[in-house]
């Protein structure tokens, strides 16, 4: 017992590392007005985001806790310190990077995954933006990738940021997206022009550091007309004992004839409560791809949202979710169609193991004005073991009879079989089950850039390992 | 009179869907209790009435109730499947007024329970069913077919918890929406920890015909078990292109198509009764051809 | 003969990928046609074009069947006016046995009502001559019949709606010796009781033993390649098609 557990902390050491923080840069913990407000002043917030902020803690407090999914009762929101003041200001050249956040950062392969030639980095240490960069190229096309508070305060973009920012997700939406809208901090602004077709990814990496820290980041992305943009987002966390929350909030706006691929690969450490909201809106033949890896947390809610807006707009979603020990990851997505001719299309895997316990969870709602609409849903489940707990919970609300919508389900184990048969050309059965585990993760390996796909097949070794000693 | 909450989702979703549970007022008031002991049952229900079924010691019984009471009405059914035994429970709903049904069964070892639920044109049904598979190899099938026209509404949750090993259950709904109706079919195939072996299937198939109907459809499976098969599968909307073009190639005019498709659903649900003269009264309800006997 | 039906310079995509290029075909009352070609020559996709599928979309050129113009119709309407087409795949439909189709069928194509006793009479007649199963008439269309009872099934409604012209699409395929023997049959009756026109798509010989082959056509990418009478097929069928694919 004792020595897979070992195994399973020594490999997870690549993503479970951190660095003494300076308890003076806590800016205080507790929710009251007066932390909102100085968040709000410490950030220089333009008078509309300071009203937004303070009308959102004012919904918070109203709001009731869901009264749905896994248990969040002992996540206490009012010990988690909301806010770590800026610890250093905003750098694009990686050698000002302070030391410690800069081997953070170089344990996570950043840098070198820029040289790479990927088109920028922005990555996120603790609550505010250390580090930014995006190639020349991209900037010269037109294309903005910048912190959404510097943003905010540049003329060009402030007007837009007003109309579009908590517009797709208010903060009435639920309980932690108010939070959120109180709270917010750091993340990323992404606007790409009209025609503008950005061939390389652009690509964050988030991170949570500080102990107790909430990480409230928020991403908006606006594409305009027939552009294209494929945005990839990482998380990973160390790993700490008191219980960490994750609420950000991603907006994305898909315009006419425009695509948007957004990937993730969600690592957090097993103490963290992922709360994140994300939803796309497409308009009139835009297209939304989500690709979409859960594997850290202890509690996760996650179903990014897509609406379909306009006439023929698209929404695919792929999407797997790995539920260790100690793990209640509650993911899915959710689909709505408001146009004529609007299509959606789901795939999903979730795997638990060693106790965890995966749900998928789903809406898809075609609304009266949506005819001609076509929506198809798939979800598989694996059970490798019988401590775990797998459930699915797919919900359809259909409203026109012009839409032909399909919905097809799966639960059960690895089957004897297959593992016989890989057997029987000298695999041993651990290797031939997590070779099969892969097989089952390929609809989403496949879909991402070739270092993600690693790292999510290593992250599955990982896993896979710690179970079968 | 008091509100109740019925049809409660075993495992709440998003409230906004409105899935989670409905409500319904309720009389509560005491109503005949019937044990139905012969093997074979035919009943018309004209009022609200709790019902028992019990079989044991290899006992096949059948129970066939047309239920068409005038007046809201509350049935309540328990069927209790003792080893080695079977009961076939067929229900029609033909009631144009509200009427909440409750089936609650359990199965023992080797034993089967059959369901066959009709719904037809009924103006505001809400039925549960609850079935415990308690025994090793307990089976259980539910076919439930509905025809649902104008302001029709329908409210099903069916929960069929797995506990014995290599238990069965096949659950199969198949339904029809002309006009404006509602209709909320909620399916739950729940695995409980200790059934290993066990099968769960569940398919919906719903054609639309209206313009304004509202269908929701959510069917689950829980599942704590690893050594398990479960499955579930929905299709909903029009009739499929490739039976239009086919069936059109031969000479049928769309309307008509529509009309044999709609026919085809509640046929297959139909079908799986075994007494003939029981499909027979309900064919002649719903105007099949009857040409082929 | 007069003409039943006339292609005229067709051009069909499906999904915006084209499919057919300009073809021309004629078929007089009363004659046999064959057409061949390698897989994905575009040869199903005539035989669902002239039924009038919604998935294929016509970009160029007519298709008159008996003096009218039925390049918009419904398959519906092409179906009345007495074109048949054997699916390659034909659907299953839970729900709806043999019998209840086939009556429905004959009804709307002949525009009256029928005794159900004659209907009895004249399906039990055309299964029997088919070696069908009287049990198949009970059974829903299709559900569960193997490839050769689906294509037997297809044969008895040719039998039964008795179309002015069948299009066969591969209908031989797949079926052992004695299966092709006894769809060979269901055609000849077919055409000695009503004297109508056939296009056959196939591969083999055996189904076109008996019977008086006016014309074959060769389709290859989408188009007419090579045309003849009878000899062309044991041409093929002895030296491939690769010679007239180069002809282009």
């Amino acid at each position: 017992m004792s020595e897979k557990t070992k195994v399973a902390d020594i490999d997870r050491s690549r993503y479970d590392f951190r660095f003494e923080e300076d308890e003076s840069n806590y800016l205080g913990s507790g929710l009251t007005p007066e932390l909102v407000s100085d968040i709000s002043h410490e950030k220089g917030d333009p008078e509309w985001m300071r009203e937004l902020r303070l009308k959102s803690l004012e919904i918070y407090n109203k709001t009731k806790m869901v009264d749905w999914g896994p248990s969040i009762n002992e996540l206490d929101v009012s010990r988690i310190i909301t806010y770590i003041r800026q610890k250093s200001r905003m750098n694009t050249d990686w050698n000002d990077v302070p030391d410690d956040i800069k081997q953070t950062f170089e344990n996570l392969g950043i840098p070198q995954a820029e040289r790479e030639s990927l088109a920028g980095v922005g990555a996120q240490y603790d609550s505010e933006l250390v580090y930014h960069n995006v190639r020349k190229e991209v900037a010269q096309s037109g294309v903005v990738y910048t912190d959404l508070e510097s943003a905010m305060h540049d003329e060009r973009y402030a007007e837009m940021i007003k109309k579009h920012f908590m517009k797709l997700v208010p903060p009435t939406d639920h309980k932690f997206a108010a939070l959120h809208g109180a709270v917010w901090s750091g993340g990323s602004f992404v606007y790409v022009p009209k025609g503008v077709r950005l061939e390389i990814p652009l690509q964050s990496y988030f991170r949570l550091n500080a102990k107790g820290a909430g990480q409230f980041e928020h991403t908006l992305i606006i594409l305009e007309e027939d552009s294209y943009l494929h945005f990839i987002e990482g998380c990973s966390a160390p790993k700490y004992y008191e219980a960490g929350l994750h609420a950000g909030c991603v907006e994305l706006y898909v315009g006419k004839n425009a695509t948007l691929r957004y990937s993730t690969i969600e690592n957090w450490s097993k103490n963290m409560y992922n709360l994140n909201t994300k939803r796309a809106l497409v308009s009139e033949g835009g297209k939304i791809e989500w690709v979409s890896g859960s594997f850290g947390s202890h509690v996760s809610y996650l179903y990014p949202m897509s609406i379909l807006n306009g006439e023929g707009a698209r929404a695919e979603f792929t999407g797997i979710t790995f539920a260790g020990e100690g793990q209640n990851l509650d993911t899915g997505a959710k689909m709505v169609h408001n146009a004529p001719n609007t299509s959606s299309y789901m795939n999903t895997k979730s795997i638990s193991k060693s106790g965890g316990i995966s749900t998928f969870r789903s809406a898809v709602v075609v609304n009266k004005n949506a005819s001609g609409s076509k929506s198809s849903v798939s979800c598989e489940s694996l059970m490798l073991d019988s401590i775990s707990r797998s459930d699915t919970i797919p919900a359809m609300d259909i409203r026109t009879k012009y839409a032909d919508i399909g919905h097809e389900a799966k639960i059960g184990r690895i089957s004897d079989e297959s593992v016989f048969y890989l057997m029987s050309r000298g695999m041993s059965e651990q290797d031939a089950k997590a070779m099969i585990v892969r097989g089952f993760a390929d609809n989403v390996s496949k879909e991402l850039p070739l270092e993600y796909a690693m790292e999510m097949n290593n992250l599955i070794g990982l896993e896979m390992h710690g179970s079968i000693g | 009179m008091s509100t109740v909450k019925l049809n409660t989702l075993p495992v709440q979703t998003f409230s906004w869907l409105g899935v989670n549970e409905a409500h319904r007022e309720l009389e509560q008031s005491g109503v005949k209790a019937v044990t139905l002991s012969s093997d074979k049952n035919e009943i018309n229900v004209l009022q609200s009435a709790d019902y028992e079924i019990t079989a044991h010691g290899g006992e096949n019984k059948t129970a066939v109730m047309f239920i068409d009471p005038c007046g809201k009405t509350e049935i309540s059914t328990s069927v209790s499947v003792e080893n080695s035994s079977s009961v076939r429970l067929v229900q029609v709903f033909e009631g144009r007024e509200q009427t909440v049904a409750n089936v609650d069964a359990r199965v023992c070892d080797n034993a089967s329970f059959e369901l066959v639920q009709l719904f037809l044109g009924t103006s505001d049904t809400l039925s549960e069913i609850n079935t415990q598979l308690e025994g090793r190899k307990a089976g259980f099938t539910a076919n439930i077919g509905y025809l649902l026209d104008g302001n029709d509404k329908l409210d099903i949750n069916l929960i069929a918890r797995h506990l014995g090993k290599k238990t069965n259950s096949q659950i199969t709904a198949k339904g029809v929406m002309n006009s404006c109706c509602e209709k909320i079919f909620k399916g739950t195939i729940d695995f409980v920890k200790g059934c290993g072996g066990a099968v769960g299937n569940e398919n919906e198939d719903v054609l639309l015909i209206g313009e304004k109907v509202e269908n929701k459809t959510v069917p689950l499976i829980l599942c704590a078990e690893d050594d398990v098969q479960g499955s579930h599968g929905a299709s909903i909307g029009r009739v499929d292109e490739e039976h239009i073009f086919y069936l059109q190639s031969r000479g049928l005019p769309e309307e008509k198509i529509v009309q044999l498709m709609a026919r085809s659903k509640i046929a297959q649900i139909v079908n799986t009764i075994s007494d003939e003269q029981v499909r027979e009264r309900i064919f002649n309800k719903i105007g099949r051809d009857n040409d082929n006997g | 003969m007069s003409q039943l039906l006339t292609i005229t310079d067709l051009s069909v995509s499906a999904e915006d990928k084209p499919l057919l290029h300009g073809v021309s075909l004629n078929i007089e009352h009363g004659s046999t046609h064959v057409l061949m070609g390698h897989n994905g020559a575009g040869k199903s996709t005539l035989g669902l074009a002239i039924m009038g599928s919604p998935e294929y979309t016509v970009t160029g050129g007519k298709i008159e069947f008996d003096g009218a113009d039925i390049t918009n119709e419904s398959a519906y309407e092409r179906a009345k006016r007495g074109i048949f087409l054997s699916f390659q795949n034909p659907v299953e439909i839970p729900g709806i046995t043999l019998s209840e189709f086939l009556r429905n069928s004959l009804e709307q194509i002949s525009g009256k009502h029928m005794k159900l006793w004659d209907f009895k009479k004249m399906l039990k007649a055309a299964m029997e001559l088919l070696n069908m199963d009287s049990s198949y008439a009970d059974r829903d269309l299709n559900v569960g019949f193997s490839g050769g009872e689906k294509k037997k099934a297809e044969i008895l409604q040719l039998l039964m709606l008795e179309p002015k012209l069948a299009i066969l699409d591969e209908t031989d395929s797949g079926l052992d010796v004695d299966a092709v023997k006894t769809v060979s049959q269901g055609i000849n009756e077919y055409k000695s009781r009503t004297g109508g026109s056939l296009l056959i798509i196939t591969h083999n010989t055996k189904i076109l033993e008996s019977l008086a082959v006016d014309k074959t056509h060769i389709l290859s990418a989408g188009k007419i390649v090579s045309e003849g009478g009878a000899e062309l097929v044991y041409d093929v069928i002895e030296n491939g098609f690769d010679r007239y694919n180069s002809k282009e």
